[in-house]
Parts: C-alpha cells; sequence; structure tokens
C-alpha cells in the first residue's frame, strides 16, 4: 500500500498577484491582468500583450542580492514561490526545532521537484558585444572571450539553478529532477514529486514550476507560428484568436499523510492520482479528436482509482488557440460525456505562464475546493458552438464534489492531468 | 497481499560517441583504451584558451535515417540522439506497435537549449551590429523569425523528435540536471515501469556543445584541460597531475523493458536496471562538497532501491571529471559508502577516453556499465599514471580487466549539485 501524499503549504506569483490568496481574488473580480508589453517599445509588433509581472523587485523575490547576478528572471520567481510554500507549511519552523541530527535527516528525506520551460535567448545575447569586437573572426572571438563576457554566463543559463539553489538556500537534499518539458513541466514535477513519496523514497517534496517567456524574440516565434492573439486569450470562445504569453512560478509543499501528522501541519488537499501522454507528431502539431488527452484523464483517474462522475470540477488548459480548445473540448466529452462537471480555466487572467502552468492551476484549485466555487472564465461571451455543450461559464458555478480535474497540455503533443482532492473541513 | 515488484531489464543499446557511431564501434575503441580527443575540427577554434574536444567522428545522421525532413527539425545533439534511439530499438527488436503504443514511455536527458551559433552570429549582424540589441529590427529579421530554429531551440525538440519518429504515446519527458542529465533520465525512467506507469520507456541522453558557445562557456569558468599539446592524455580522472575536464559530445540510448514480458518474448537482457539515487548537495553552486557529502546519499540510495549491498558491487563507472575536486569528493564518497569493500572494487572513468558528454554523459555512461556486465570486462581508466593519494580506489589502470559484474555503478554529479547514481545488476543474478 503506498502513502498517501497531501498538500501542506503553497506559493505563488503571476501578473494576477504574488500570492495564492491575491491572485485567487484577482481571478474572483473577472478583470484580466493582460496588459500591454512594457519591457520594450512594442509600436509596429504584430502582438504586443503579455501577462507580465508590474512592478518586479528583485530584492522583493530574493533577498540575497549576489544572486541577482547569478539568475535569471524566471529563476529569481521559482525560488520566490519555493520560499513562500515552505513558509506557509510551517516546515522551516518545524525544521528549527529539531536536534541537529534529526534535521538532517529530514534534509535528506526531503526532495525537490522542479518543472521550467528552458533558456532565455536574451541570455545569449550578452555574447553580442564579443561578436561586434571579433567582427566575424573566430580566432577573435576565441581570443577576446575571457576580457569581454561575464565568466558565471555559463551557471546563470543553467536550466537547474532553481533546483540547486531551491536546495542550498533551504538545504534540502533529497530526491530531485528537472523537468523540462514545456507547458506540462510544471504538471511532471508534481507528478514525480508525489511518485517518490509513494515509494518511500521522501517524506516530503517541494515541487516548484517557473517560467518568464515574455522577451521580444520569444513573443515574434509564438507571433509567427499563430499561437498569439492581438486581443486577448480568450478559452472557448467563438471569438478566440489564440495565446497571450504570461510568466510565474508557483510551489507546493507535499508531505506522505504520515510526515505531515507527525508535525500536525495544515493539510490543504490530498493529491490523488496523474497521468501523462503524448501525441506523437511533431513539436507543433495537436490532434483535432483530443485523443492524447483523453488518455492522460483516463490515466489520471485510474490512478485517484475514481471514475469520472466523482469528478467535482475542471481546471482545464484553455491556452484559448483554436486548435487546442477544440480538442481539448472534445477529449473532456469523450471522458465525462453530457454530465461533465463544471469546467474553467485560468488563463485568461494572468496569461499562458508555460512551464509555471500546472502548479499555478493546482494551487489555484485547491483554492477553489476550499472555497467551494468554480470560478467563471470572465472573457466568455459567446461559447464556441463546435464545444459549446461544454459546461464552461462567465459566471462562478458550483463544484460537483470536493475533487478537481487539472489538465496541460504543451509542445510535442504533451498532455498531462492531475487529480486533487480538498482536506475536509468547512469553507472558510 | 504484497505485489511482486516490477524488474526492469535492458534489451537495447544505442550509442554515437567520440569513440564510435554505434554501439560496436565504440566499445571496441573502448577496450581498445583508443583516446577520442583532438584538436577541434567543427570551427576555428584556435584562439580560444583551450582548442581540443572529444568530438564524435564522422557524423551524418543521413546514413541512418532517410527522412530528411525530420533531420531538418534536428540540431546536432537531437539527430545523435535519434541515431542512438535507432540503434537502441533495433537492438532490442522490439518498437511501438499500434496496439500498445501508450504503454510506451520516454524519458531524455537533453542540453542547455538555445540558438545555434550560426543563428545568434545571423542575429547580431541583424540586430546588435554595434554590439547593443535593437528589439525593433527583430521584425525584419528573417534568421529570428524561422519557426525551424525557434523548434531547434526548444528543450522538449529531441524528445518530440523520437516521439514522432518512433511513435511513442505514453509519458513522455525531457529532464535536465546540467552533467546528471542522462541517468537522471535513465532513473526516471526506470521508476515510471516500476510503478506502472509505463511498460516498455526509450530512455536516455544526448548533448554537443562542442560549438563557439558551448566551448566559450566552460572556458569562462575555467573548468577545462588546457592541455591542447597533449589532447590524448589531457582527460586523466583521478590522476595526480589532472586539470580539468575535456569538453565531449554524443547520445546514448537504452530500451528499457518490464522483466517479466521481456523474459516471455525471449529478449537479450543486457542487465537488470536495478536501482536509481539521487541527491542534491545543497553545498555550492560550482564545488562538491569534499566530504562526499550528496554523492554519499545518491550511492546509499542506489543500492536500497536496488535492494543490494554494498558487498555486492564489483564495478563502479565513476563521474571521473578530472577536475581537481570532482575526483577527490567522489573517492571520498565512495570510501564513505563502501568502506573495506571500497577496495574490492573495479573502478574506472571512461570520461578518460571519450571526454564529457555532458547531459548525455550518464546515458553512454550506463550504457557502458550494461555492455560491462555483458561482456565479463572492466573498460580503463586510461591516463591514470601518477598516483593521487587522495584517490586510492582500485582504478582500472594500463588495460581493460576481466570480471564478472554482480552488480555495476554509474555515478553522474552535475553542476549545482545534482547527483545520480544508477544500480545495473547482472542478469543471471535475477533469475539464474
Amino acid at each position: 500500500m503506498s502513502a498517501r501524499v497531501v498538500v501542506t503549504g503553497t506559493g505563488a506569483i503571476c501578473a494576477a498577484g504574488k500570492s495564492p490568496g491575491e491572485i485567487w481574488g484577482a481571478v474572483c473580480t473577472g478583470r484580466p491582468a493582460i496588459r500591454p508589453i512594457q519591457q520594450w517599445d512594442t509600436s509596429g509588433w504584430p502582438t504586443s500583450l503579455a501577462g507580465q509581472i508590474a512592478g518586479l523587485d528583485p530584492r522583493a523575490l530574493v533577498d540575497d542580492r549576489k544572486l541577482h547576478r547569478l539568475l535569471q528572471r524566471s529563476d529569481l520567481l521559482g525560488l520566490y514561490a519555493a520560499a513562500r510554500a515552505l513558509d506557509d507549511s510551517g516546515f522551516v519552523a518545524y525544521r528549527k526545532a529539531l536536534e541537529a541530527t534529526a534535521a538532517a535527516t529530514v534534509n535528506d528525506r526531503t526532495g525537490v521537484y522542479v518543472g521550467m520551460g528552458g533558456g532565455s535567448y536574451q541570455n545569449e545575447y550578452e555574447f553580442f558585444p564579443l561578436l561586434t569586437t571579433a567582427n566575424g573572426d573566430l580566432r577573435a572571438f576565441g581570443r577576446e572571450l575571457t576580457a569581454t563576457v561575464n565568466p558565471m554566463w555559463l551557471l546563470r543559463s543553467m536550466p537547474n539553478n532553481v533546483l540547486c539553489y531551491v536546495g542550498i538556500r533551504h538545504g534540502l537534499k533529497g530526491p530531485n529532477a528537472c523537468l523540462t518539458n514545456h507547458s506540462v513541466s510544471g504538471s511532471l514535477a508534481i507528478a514525480e514529486a508525489a511518485a517518490a513519496l509513494r515509494a518511500g523514497e521522501a517524506d516530503r517534496a517541494l515541487a516548484v514550476g517557473h517560467d518568464a517567456p515574455i522577451e521580444p524574440q520569444m513573443v515574434l516565434y509564438y507571433h509567427q507560428l499563430g499561437l498569439l492573439s492581438a486581443d486577448g486569450l480568450w478559452p472557448f470562445d467563438a471569438r478566440r484568436s489564440g495565446s497571450v504569453l504570461g510568466e510565474g512560478a508557483a510551489a507546493l509543499l507535499l508531505e506522505t499523510e504520515k510526515a505531515a501528522a507527525e508535525r500536525d501541519a495544515t493539510v490543504f488537499g490530498e493529491f490523488l492520482g496523474s497521468g501523462c501522454s503524448s501525441e506523437a507528431e511533431g513539436l507543433l502539431p495537436i490532434r483535432a479528436d483530443g485523443d492524447g488527452l483523453a488518455g492522460a484523464i483516463a490515466t489520471a483517474l485510474g490512478d485517484a482509482g475514481m471514475r469520472p462522475a466523482e469528478v467535482g470540477l475542471i481546471v482545464a488548459h484553455g491556452s484559448g488557440t483554436q486548435a487546442s480548445d477544440a480538442s481539448e473540448a472534445l477529449a473532456i466529452r469523450r471522458v465525462f460525456g453530457d454530465a461533465g462537471p463544471p469546467v474553467t480555466a485560468f488563463k485568461w487572467a494572468f496569461g499562458h505562464p508555460l512551464a509555471a502552468s500546472g502548479i499555478l492551476d493546482s494551487v489555484l484549485a485547491l483554492v477553489a475546493l476550499r472555497h467551494r466555487v468554480v470560478p467563471g472564465v470572465a472573457t466568455l461571451r459567446e461559447p464556441d458552438p463546435h464545444v459549446g455543450s461544454l459546461p464552461v461559464s462567465a459566471l462562478p458555478q458550483a463544484p460537483r464534489s470536493d475533487v478537481a480535474l487539472i489538465l496541460n497540455r504543451g509542445f510535442g503533443g504533451s498532455n498531462t492531468a492531475l487529480v486533487f482532492r480538498a482536506a475536509a473541513g468547512d469553507a472558510p | 497481499m504484497t505485489k511482486t515488484p516490477r524488474r526492469v531489464a535492458i534489451t537495447g543499446l544505442g550509442l554515437v560517441t567520440p569513440l564510435g557511431n554505434d554501439v560496436p564501434a565504440t566499445w571496441k575503441a573502448l577496450l581498445a583504451g583508443r583516446s577520442g580527443v583532438a584538436p577541434i575540427t567543427h570551427f576555428e577554434a584556435d584562439g580560444f584558451p583551450v582548442h581540443i574536444a572529444a568530438e564524435a567522428k564522422g557524423f551524418d545522421p543521413r546514413h541512418v535515417i532517410e527522412d530528411r525532413k525530420l533531420l531538418r527539425l534536428a540540431d546536432r545533439s537531437q539527430a545523435m540522439g535519434l541515431v542512438a534511439a535507432q540503434e537502441a530499438l533495433r537492438d532490442a527488436g522490439i518498437r511501438p506497435e499500434a496496439a500498445d503504443a501508450t504503454r510506451w514511455a520516454c524519458v531524455v536527458g537533453s542540453g542547455k537549449a538555445g540558438l545555434g551559433f550560426g543563428e545568434l552570429v545571423e542575429v547580431h549582424r541583424h540586430c546588435a551590429p554595434d554590439g547593443t540589441f535593437h528589439p525593433e529590427r527583430l521584425l525584419t529579421d528573417g534568421f529570428a523569425m524561422d519557426p525551424l530554429a525557434f523548434q531547434r531551440s526548444q528543450t522538449c525538440a529531441g524528445l518530440a523528435i523520437l516521439l514522432h519518429r518512433f511513435g511513442i504515446r505514453g509519458y513522455a519527458t525531457s529532464v535536465h540536471t546540467a552533467c546528471a542529465s542522462g541517468s537522471q533520465a535513465v532513473g526516471t525512467a526506470m521508476k515510471l515501469i516500476r510503478r506502472g506507469a509505463a511498460d516498455h520507456v526509450l530512455a536516455g541522453g544526448f548533448d554537443s556543445m562542442i560549438h563557439p558557445i558551448g566551448l566559450a562557456s566552460f572556458c569562462l569558468l575555467g573548468a577545462l584541460s588546457p592541455d591542447n599539446e597533449a589532447p590524448e592524455r589531457a582527460s586523466r580522472p583521478f590522476d595526480a597531475t589532472r586539470n580539468g575536464f575535456v569538453l565531449g559530445e554524443g547520445a546514448g540510448l537504452l530500451v528499457l523493458e518490464e522483466w517479466s514480458a521481456a523474459r516471455r518474448r525471449g529478449a537479450r537482457i543486457y542487465a537488470e536496471l536495478a536501482g536509481d539515487g539521487n541527491s542534491l548537495s545543497s553545498y555550492r553552486i560550482t564545488d562538491p562538497n569534499p566530504s562526499g557529502d550528496g554523492p554519499i546519499q545518491a550511492m546509499r540510495q542506489a543500492l536500497t532501491t536496488a535492494g543490494a549491498r554494498p558487498e555486492d558491487v564489483d564495478y563502479l563507472n565513476a563521474h571521473g571529471t578530472s577536475t581537481l575536486m570532482n575526483d577527490r569528493s567522489e573517492c571520498a564518497a565512495v570510501r564513505a559508502v563502501f568502506g573495506a569493500h571500497a577496495g574490492q572494487i573495479g573502478v574506472s572513468s571512461t570520461k578518460s577516453l571519450m571526454g564529457h558528454l555532458i547531459a548525455g554523459a550518464g546515458a553512454v555512461e550506463a550504457v557502458v556499465c550494461a555492455l560491462a556486465i555483458h561482456h565479463e570486462v572492466l573498460p580503463v581508466n586510461a591516463n591514470l599514471t601518477t598516483p593521487d593519494p587522495e584517490c586510492d580506489l582500485d582504478f582500472v589502470r594500463g588495460k581493460p580487466r576481466a570480471r564478472r559484474i554482480r552488480v555495476a555503478l554509474s555515478n553522474s554529479f552535475g553542476f549545482g549539485g545534482s547527483n545520480s547514481c544508477l544500480a545495473l545488476r547482472n542478469p543471471e543474478e535475477v533469475d539464474g
């Protein structure tokens, strides 16, 4: 019998707020935090919208100023969310009260699982001054290298920086992984963290997802591929015209039921299952029939030992592209038929934060279950007739049970589904 | 009722390495002790402080993969992954079919993604000729908007190519923990089969940082051996005169199968993939803890999950990068884990011949361990001529050593302190 896995701490940051509560509040008011891009002058650009975190002060994210030069924006977001989740859980105070040997064992038995999206192009631009100096001569490029480029360049651009610095800053030393699979990276971090707890490899594990894709070259590529809207992110709407990039990070502390009980931790919810599938059609295509996503949902429900009828609400991927939303609606209908639970999605509120999505969506789903409210997709005006029978609404709905299903999709035809149950207790 | 735990069989191997473009060529060169390190030929590297590396020689994916369209989507490292994957699946004699494609998974360690150097040069020429980036110029820069360049720059691009090519429809992800990526991928894959999330996994890693930015990034850190004049001797793990690692490139892929299914179909089983341990050193971003803390937990966890005792281990494929601190810390960790038995374990770092394949290293070295078990021979730790009193293990020196292996371990430790250790068991030890 594998261990039960519970959630005891959450942290999140995105354009809509700097804590799960603040983001939840913004979602419930129905006003998207999607704005014109401020980081560079976008006049003349085919698209200029993003879900950026306004007024981001690195010192407010990570107090150690040395790290600001050693890390990228996405990493700082990840470290911030990780620290908030650990604080929220009371883990730090618990460990502080232990004697040294016991604390060392706790550290060895606490894992870290990070989902991140990939590198930034801007990071490579740090070679531009050197390329100008070298003027096309590779010998000169090699010769002038050490005089021109920051010696720590590689360390700053490592994809696993959040994993390493969460370890260094919080002393965690257990099993770990850094998943780099576009927009399902965060959900896979949860799946792997939970698997480590079920298998007894760790007693606790922090799952972190982070991404910060809003930069000129990335925005242009996404636009070129027809993935971005110039007007807004309107999931499941007949008017939808694409996604909008967001940025952010979120983290969950997972513990075995026993480890949480040992320290009398407050339990927010229980992880019940996960599923992952791929569509095997290349990096960009999405199957029109939703087959891959339907498979991931079935796997996750099987892992949770649950029938579709027991699911109380669905947090859809709802990225706002024609192909993804249409096939997602088909997949949901394939599993749930005409009598599915209420469906919502959150990206309309803060953009698509790619690798951060799965954990951010999970954090918000747990809040939704606690409040017993399925927030509306506030941007919904004209439900797409092709997805019309999906139980999605601009107005709040009531969940059918205390179980949430969270869906995420990414490049490579990757699909994930996660199942959580709210902790027993009264609504706040 | 206790369920019998699911075991994992390694039934297919594929390699592209600086020693050869497939498994037989690599293994032959490894046993012959032939170094893959030489002056860099991929680009004009003479001006760099270090201009030697272990390049894959004469690698041309078109010799193996006829699908030209697919190859246009792949950069060099992804093409290496594709070629090695094809070899591994052929070697296993099994591949995903429509009926079982969703029970096939794929987990790969892939390198730090980004623009190719040629593309970066074009973006510079158009958008930053004066060294300062002008974002508005991107709007008229064809290179900056080439969807193929974008696809190749994605961290999951290599994964997507493998899924597409072989029709894998189950769990899929790429992972990255720097130099431990490859073994982390293989360990993650093992756990998928154990927990029932998949019955077959194509797992491994690939990387190529032998390009101007990759070479520059390691030169800047001062991590590479500067022995430009003696390339074949430059990588000398555990030697007292070691002075840095040598950059390599390549791919290692393995086909993993649930044990009883592999036995039922009469598959050749190279080894049981028996255990996986990973830990964080949580010490410093570049330096290992001299005490071996971090690697110690990874090795112990690998033994525990393998159900093996320290005295069952006959071979260790060391991380052995040939840097001063890494090799010393690894030896301290081995002594801490194995105590008196440490002297009974044959140890070699095959990076002494093939250099450091970064995100591919752990996977390639797992393949080497499987071959060592299968052929009952321990490959050599080349270039170890001046013993270091701080590295006093039983290294395989001079020539390969004939030895039947019960359990082999493969260590991989990444920048930032991600440590992975894989345990492989002789199939005869499983079911005779």
